[in-house]
């Protein structure tokens, strides 16, 4: 019975220490290989924008391409972005909203939200339509400001962009470029 | 009847056979497992199998791959010492073997869990990151030289099915020793005991 008893702690501790020890003197020249894998600095290349097979970061904002569309008739603005998708795995862009305000005088002319979520598959760009309304207030900031140029300056402020679950918030100045939006009340 | 229910440890031969099964059920299914965004990042824990998967790519971490491989080792032999417990309660080299197999799987159990929640407790105290064991939770990640940008993430984590069974052959095995005192004490040889009349003679 001491025996069965013996073998069997023998077996423990050979099942324990074997592993153990044999992972050590596989990674005895790369101890920290043992924690992080390659797998894991190939993909913080990816995110960085490091790896070859990305053309920068995929963390970066949506550009704006062509000029924001105006429909008189229902007070609705339409813009177009382009957004790249850096990472090796399809993503949905199911949200997007932010405000509009006048570069200028830092008023809040209206909101902007996605028309509808835009499935990016890895490596290739996505359209995104962002529509908005501009509110009574901001019909009159354009007369009273702005009624004699054709198109304002605004910047797109509290940016949020929801892809595949997880949130980005930019502020800012981390929106490079400001938009010229065609001015509703332009008495030209 | 009773003979047959004494004559087998049934609450091991039924605890061994569980842990057999929970070892086949964890290569494929987790006992925990951690999503980030809409699968954005998944982890799959269990102390047999653990991979991680980022951005379609998975991987596993060598020093956990080998923890697992002790895991894996560890309720092998704890399922077969059960087994051959189980059906031979009584030979001399039962006791020892129940010993040895009743406790690894609750210990692998316990050390799950420990694990689990020393690493959500390190998480957050050092890097303020709110990791759930059940349900969900949203999370706001700082992103390294990129002020003015906010990640925030949701996270979704639960034990799965796997873990339960789990449960459920820590449980049996621990039966199995309460009932073990049963089985021996029946399968002890009866002892019969004769009064032998004291004989007087009269001198």
């Amino acid at each position: 019975m001491d025996k069965v008893r013996l073998l069997l702690t023998l077996i423990t501790i050979v099942i324990i220490v074997v592993p153990i020890v044999g992972m050590l003197l596989a990674y005895q020249n790369n101890l920290l290989g043992l924690f992080i894998p390659p797998e894991l600095n190939e993909i913080a290349e990816d995110l960085t924008g490091g790896g070859e097979g990305t053309n920068g970061s995929g963390l970066g904002p949506p550009t704006m391409v062509g000029e924001p569309e105006y429909d008189p008739a229902t007070r609705t603005y339409s813009a177009t972005f382009q957004f790249k998708n850096s990472f090796p795995v399809n993503l949905t862009i199911k949200s997007l909203s932010g405000n509009i305000e006048c570069y200028e005088h830092g008023f809040i002319l209206g909101n902007a939200s996605l028309s509808k979520p835009v499935s990016i598959a890895a490596g290739e760009t996505g359209t995104l339509t962002v529509l908005g309304t501009w509110t009574d207030e901001a019909i009159n900031h354009f007369r009273d400001e702005h009624g004699n140029e054709e198109f304002v300056d605004v910047v797109l402020v509290d940016f949020a962009v929801d892809i595949s679950g997880i949130q980005l918030q930019l502020d800012q100045s981390q929106m490079e470029q400001k938009m010229q939006v065609p001015n509703p009340a332009y008495e030209g | 009847m009773n003979a047959i229910l004494t004559k087998f440890n049934w609450f091991g031969l039924a605890g061994g056979v569980t842990t057999l099964l929970v070892i086949a059920a964890s290569m494929f299914y987790p006992w925990w497992q951690l999503t980030v965004g809409d699968d954005l990042i998944k982890i799959n824990a269990s102390p047999v199998n653990t991979n991680f998967g980022v951005l379609d790519t998975s991987f596993t971490i060598p020093f956990i791959w080998a923890l697992n491989v002790i895991g894996l080792l560890t309720l092998l032999l704890s399922g077969v010492a059960m087994i051959i417990y189980s059906v031979m309660p009584t030979k001399s080299f039962a006791k020892p073997l129940l010993d040895f197999g009743y406790k690894k799987p609750l210990f692998t159990f316990l050390f799950f869990i420990i694990g689990l929640v020393v690493v959500t407790v390190i998480l957050q105290a050092v890097l303020n990151f709110n990791l759930p064991l059940m349900g969900s939770t949203t999370n706001t990640l700082p992103i390294p030289f990129a002020s003015g940008v906010t990640l925030t993430v949701l996270l979704s984590a639960g034990f799965q099915w796997s873990f339960w069974l789990a449960v459920v052959a820590a449980a049996l095995c621990i039966a199995a020793r309460l009932y073990h005192k049963k089985v021996a004490t029946t399968q002890q040889p009866a002892v019969t005991t004769a009064t032998v009349p004291s004989t007087t003679t009269a001198s």
